[in-house]
């Protein structure tokens, strides 16, 4: 009855006097308190708890869409039934104000709604990641390997020659500058040629350059052998910088040939000089790091080149939700490149594979458009679907150009691709095989073994299931994304540059930033792939991934353990200087300001990522103190002295102390026992969920208190959850994250095992309660 | 008038005056010259397209025997055989013999007489060996094609959607000195398109996507209502926003071909080019004709002002097959001119490149020009050229140069004769008919007497 008395309001005019405003001083807040007092005394009896209502009194949930004055003038005039004169006034105001907020209004409603599994569209990533897949589907499976460098060959004539081979081996960076020797025993400075071939493995999605310089005519393959990136055929003076701006796809290795031809000449000729190098995304021009390369050509990739737009990341990670213009014409765009190389690469090379005739005229094409097809809609197609997206196209174009073009672009631009959670239509295996794909890869299903799989109906039941995921898990797609999500935990992913003031931290530079990353990214590699993938590694570790430019700008702590070897490798062991990443440099010059540390960002950090706790934002924005104005004060004494009043207290005596435990560390993260002639005290606290005190002095014992914090353990598994699954965590049920976290634990906090679980649940997920599927 | 100044400036801070000065530098008189020697700019439409064909000429059949105007009707001088095809055009050619590629430094003959053609000036060393001479590497400067596109494409009014366009008929699929004769730039060589369906994607390609993709969003509509099933009740609002939005792009794309369509009815229609025609010998003259349709196309539609056709290349070898000719061009163009079957055949092969220029300029003039005045071959010139003056003495005197078309406004219908003047002083006179002049191009060591005398 007050829902229909309510949707009467609406049709006529509402001409109840408006109400006095005794309340109005009162916040919003404070009113909706009053309210809720005074309907838990008077309303909820026939309405419920909650306004969900009463079986046997009031049935109907109280939700609707009439304003809050609305509600008041019906409560004052009605309310309650038996004594409409007991709630009027301010008391109707404050108990629409409550209600209205609480649980009636739409947006009531959607804050009330349980978290649900919601459709989601490819992210960015996802779409460069399927069909990276979708082209190397059709080439071998990609697989993992230790050996580092490229293989070379080195031949005493001005091309391949096999009696003329004089030297075999793997380089392990391509920077040479051969001078008047020319490369080796037995090889005529003046005339050789140089095969390196392998592939370029990079793990992270961006905009890459590629970099040769040389003196001598060459030409670099990249991708596949059938792309050339740079053809310096012939060699002229004056050109021996030769740069390519590409965009790559993370975890994926590039298989490259770089082939040298130093030339006999009449005229004078130059020292053959050679070296490939890159600018790296938010990295330095340097020679590609030995790291990056591979000493087997990989099976050929393809990268996206087209722009994606960027996707929402408010919930905390990327979720595919945007659909507007730009979205829809990048993927017009990507879709019609992938179709442009499907026809000059894909499809000529599939040719190539089918040695007997059958099939020709234009079987093969048939057979290539439907594996396509199938691949991109992660399913077997059935008959009318082959007749739909492949049949009437191939008989509608006599140009098979035409035909693979219109193909893919209807494939690419189809709901059935861009929208893969759309899976209810398959078997179980495939439906599964498609969930770990997006889970662990971002993309679809495309190794030979894993369609194969699907196919037989092999990843059904649960086992198999976590036998895909565990043989998956190590791929280099999976290791990319797992990198991205440390860096997301560390709150590093929007992080391009760091630069700092020169004149009180001479010698932090850009190729100084460049060392301390690839020294983090070797440090969360070592720890994840050990047999251990103890996630604890992470905030105890009492070592870290030195250079000798980290070394001599970081002291002692950071000397290599080999000092012959110059290359990226382990420092020694310093359990006060290295506390896992907490104690990284990158980390703590990214949380603090050009000249002092700032404890504030760093005890936000903490509390938000690494306790995953809640805080609200600032009430205005401040700047800092300048320490200038404060000569005598320490950072400590600073960050006091703006942060005590009381209601800064609220959020910052739990931000700061949690800040001050990193205060050995200054603004480049190097270690300091003093701050302008005073002790650094670095002694801080925390109060845990269920409210008990921790106290530590240090980072270290920061460090170890964090390893078995299970706050922090809680909040690691939520945020790889959602990193993953790209869905809230409690849409797969309310106490999954709290199970998931027992379970971590009780598995020595195998990262690896975390992130197999992961895809188990998001591979068979209990379907959306209030979801009637058809 | 306004480039008049630019180039005089440009000028000026060439000499080392600074330019701050160069502003004051310009009232002095002695530094004049532009008044007298620019062309008026003017709004009509000028074109050039550059018409490369290798290994030279028998001069004896080609070159018109006396200097001075062809004449009309049965008394005009009758062309020699090679140029007989384009006997159709005599009032609007001209031919300049007496012109010498004098560029000298590294490289053989064939690669200074591609490398050095269009940009009058040396090439840089490097590791490119031919048979003879030094080795070398890419050209040191812009060529003239490249130097004309920057120039138009600075100015709004001549700006146009390419700026130029190189085409390729069977120019082989490597990049080296002999195989380009367009430069953007000193070590900077431009890949001319061989491929008749690769410059059909550049052209029309934006277009042809549209249509196709107006196509495909019809069938998603389909597609969608089938999925729709089976999203629950709250991802289907996700659905349907994404298919409205199918729906609006789908109508706007319908409308634009549909504008597209009424004016291409009225205009000019994309060329139709004949399917799977492969990139090889036999299918030079096939090739060649489909890159005349894009070319005319592009310049009707002004797609672009400027042009290089590159007739495979340096040291070409196509064997002309269809003329009943097995041995390669090249091989051919080395004998001595007492070999008699070698010199009839290159008299034949020389013909069937001048009936490339003649489809070529019959095609343009069959072409009205878009604002009506005219036809496109009354603001067009063709420059047809070659890297040699002669095939087996591989001079660079005497390098052949034939313009047909109204687009320089050059006094036609004539035969011209120079006492040996270096190429690079044509090369000023092409800019200076185009609008841009310059007191030098390439090597500034053979620009000393300016463009040349009497061609307008």
């Amino acid at each position: 009855m007050f829902s229909l008395v309510v949707q009467c309001c609406q049709l006529i005019a509402v001409s109840a006097p408006p109400i006095q405003q005794d309340i109005s001083d009162l916040s919003d807040e404070t009113v909706r308190g009053l309210g809720a007092k005074i309907f838990d005394r008077k309303c909820s009896v026939c309405h419920g708890d909650h306004g969900e209502g009463n079986e046997d009194v009031y049935p109907d949930p109280l939700t609707g869409d009439a304003t809050v004055s609305q509600l008041a003038a019906l409560i004052s005039e009605t309310m309650p039934e038996e004594d409409p004169d007991a709630c009027v006034g301010d008391d109707a105001e404050a108990v629409a104000k409550y209600i209205h907020h609480k649980f009636y209004s739409e947006a009531a409603q959607v804050r009330r709604r349980p978290p649900r599994i919601a459709l989601a569209r490819l992210t960015a990533n996802q779409l460069r990641q399927s069909l990276a897949d979708l082209y190397t589907h059709f080439g071998n499976d990609p697989w993992t390997q230790d050996e580092r460098g490229l293989s070379v060959q080195y031949f005493d004539h001005k091309h391949w020659k096999k009696e003329k081979l004089k030297i075999e081996r793997v380089d392990p960076l391509i920077d040479f500058d051969f001078a008047a020797n020319g490369p080796g025993e037995g090889i005529d400075a003046k005339e050789f040629y140089i095969n390196w071939t392998g592939s370029l493995l990079a793990m992270e999605t961006g905009r890459y350059e590629i970099v040769v310089h040389s003196s001598c005519a060459f030409t670099l393959d990249f991708g596949t052998n059938q792309r050339r990136l740079i053809n310096n055929a012939i060699q002229s003076a004056g050109k021996d910088e030769f740069r390519e701006v590409i965009q790559l796809t993370g975890g994926r290795c590039y298989p490259i040939k770089l082939q040298l031809y130093q030339r006999k000449r009449k005229t004078e000729q130059p020292d053959a000089k050679i070296s490939l190098q890159w600018v790296p995304p938010g990295g330095v021009q340097e020679i590609i790091p030995t790291a990056h390369l591979m000493r087997h050509e990989f099976p050929a990739t393809f990268a996206l080149q087209s722009k994606l737009p960027p996707d929402d990341r408010s919930y905390g990670y990327k979720r595919g939700t945007a659909i507007d213009r730009s979205w829809d014409q990048s993927t017009t765009d990507a879709a019609l490149e992938f179709a442009a190389i499907a026809v000059s690469e894909l499809y000529p090379n599939y040719l190539q594979q089918k040695e007997s005739d059958e099939g020709k005229d234009r079987g093969h094409l048939r057979s290539f458009l439907v594996r396509l097809v199938s691949t991109a809609f992660r399913r077997p197609l059935d008959t009318g679907m082959q007749k739909y997206f492949v049949d009437r196209h191939i008989q509608s174009n006599q140009n098979d150009g035409d035909a693979i073009k219109l193909v893919v672009l209807t494939t690419i631009k189809s709901p059935r691709f861009l929208y893969p959670l759309l899976d209810q239509d398959r078997s179980k295996s495939w439906r599964h095989a498609n969930r770990l794909a997006l889970t662990l890869y971002d993309s679809l299903p495309s190794d030979s073994w894993f369609i194969k799989a699907a196919k037989q109906n092999q990843i059904s039941e649960s086992d198999q299931v976590t036998n895909a995921a565990w043989r998956m898990v190590g791929d280099y797609r999976c290791r990319a994304k797992t990198r991205e999500l440390i860096y997301h935990w560390l709150d590093l992913d929007q992080v391009n540059e760091i630069t700092k003031d020169q004149s009180l931290y001479p010698g932090f530079d850009a190729a100084l930033v460049a060392d301390l990353r690839k020294s983090l990214d070797a440090f969360i590699d070592d720890v994840i792939y050990s047999e251990a993938s103890d996630f604890r590694q992470l905030l105890q570790a009492d070592w870290m991934f030195t250079t000798p430019r980290i070394e001599s700008f970081y002291g002692d702590a950071w000397r290599r353990v080999d000092q012959e070897d110059g290359s990226l490798q382990r420092s020694v062991s310093d359990s006060v200087n290295h506390v896992g990443l907490l104690s990284h440099p990158i980390l703590m010059s990214k949380l603090s300001y050009h000249r002092t540390s700032s404890p504030i960002h760093r005890g936000v950090f903490l509390t938000r990522h690494v306790l995953g706790r809640v805080l609200r934002p600032p009430n205005a924005a401040f700047s800092p103190l300048n320490p200038d104005l404060h000569p005598g004060l320490t950072t400590r004494q600073r960050v006091h002295l703006q942060t005590d009043e009381r209601s800064c207290q609220v959020c910052h005596s739990k931000i700061n102390p949690l800040g001050f435990a990193l205060e050995q560390f200054d603004a480049v993260g190097r270690f300091r026992l003093k701050e302008k002639g005073q002790v650094v005290d670095a002694s801080g606290s925390y109060v845990t969920r269920d409210d008990q005190a921790i106290s530590f002095d240090g980072v270290r014992e920061l460090g170890d208190y964090l390893a078995g914090s299970q706050d922090c353990h809680q909040a690691f598994v939520e945020a790889a959850f959602e990193h993953f699954v790209k869905q809230p965590i409690a849409a797969y049920g309310s106490n999954v994250s709290s199970e998931l976290t027992k379970r971590f634990v009780s598995s020595g906090f195998s990262i690896r095992q975390l992130i197999v679980w992961i895809a188990e649940i998001a591979s068979n997920p209990m379907p959306n309660r209030n979801e009637q599927v058809q | 008038m306004k480039n008049h100044l630019k180039s005089r400036r440009d000028f000026i801070i060439n000499m080392g005056v600074s330019s701050a000065a160069a502003n004051f530098a310009f009232a002095l008189p002695s530094l004049s010259w532009a008044e007298d020697t620019g062309q008026k700019k003017t709004s009509r439409k000028q074109r050039v397209v550059f018409v490369f064909t290798p290994n030279g000429v028998v001069p004896n059949h080609f070159w018109p025997d006396h200097a001075g105007a062809f004449g009309t009707g049965k008394a005009s001088t009758k062309f020699k055989r090679i140029l007989e095809p384009l006997e159709p055009y005599k009032d609007q050619l001209l031919t300049l013999r007496g012109i010498d590629n004098k560029i000298k430094g590294d490289g053989d003959g064939h690669m200074r007489g591609i490398g050095c053609l269009l940009t009058g000036v040396e090439l840089f060393p490097g590791d490119l060996q031919g048979g003879s001479d030094t080795p070398a590497g890419w050209s040191m400067g812009i060529s003239i094609d490249q130097h004309l596109k920057n120039r138009l494409q600075s100015d709004a009014s001549t700006q146009t959607r390419f700026g130029s366009l190189e085409f390729g008929v069977l120019v082989p699929q490597r990049a080296d000195t002999w195989t380009r004769w367009s430069y953007a730039g000193p070590n900077k060589p431009v890949t001319p398109i061989s491929d008749p369906y690769q410059m059909f994607e550049k052209l029309y390609g934006q277009s042809q996507n549209r249509a196709m993709l107006a196509s495909v969003l019809d069938d998603l509509t389909d597609d969608f209502r089938k999925l729709h099933a089976m999203a629950s009740a709250e991802d289907r609002r996700m659905l349907d926003q994404h298919l409205d939005m199918v729906r609006s792009v789908e109508k706007e794309l319908k409308n634009d071909l549909q504008h597209a369509k009424t004016k291409s009815d009225l205009g000019h229609a994309v060329p139709d080019l004949p399917p799977n025609v492969t990139e090889e010998n036999d299918n030079m003259p096939r090739i060649s004709r489909m890159q005349t349709e894009l070319l005319v196309n592009s310049l009707a539609s002004d797609f672009t002002r400027v042009a290089t056709v590159q007739v495979s290349n340096s040291v070409g070898n196509p064997r002309m097959r269809w003329l009943g000719i097995n041995e390669g061009h090249h091989s051919i163009s080395h004998e001595p001119d007492n070999n008699e079957k070698a010199y009839e055949e290159l008299i034949r092969i020389n013909h069937w490149y001048a009936q490339q220029v003649a489809y070529l300029a019959r095609r343009l003039r069959d072409t009205p020009e878009p604002d009506g005045d005219g036809n496109l071959l009354d603001h067009t010139t063709i420059v047809w050229t070659n890297e040699l003056g002669k095939g087996n003495s591989h001079t660079r005197n005497d390098i052949p140069f034939v313009m047909v078309g109204g687009g320089l406004g050059f006094k036609m219908g004539r035969a011209m004769q120079f006492d040996h003047q270096p190429h690079n002083r044509l090369l000023l006179s092409v800019t200076e008919a185009m609008g841009y002049p310059e007191t030098s191009f390439g090597n500034a060591d053979y620009c000393g007497d300016g463009a040349l005398t009497g061609l307008v």
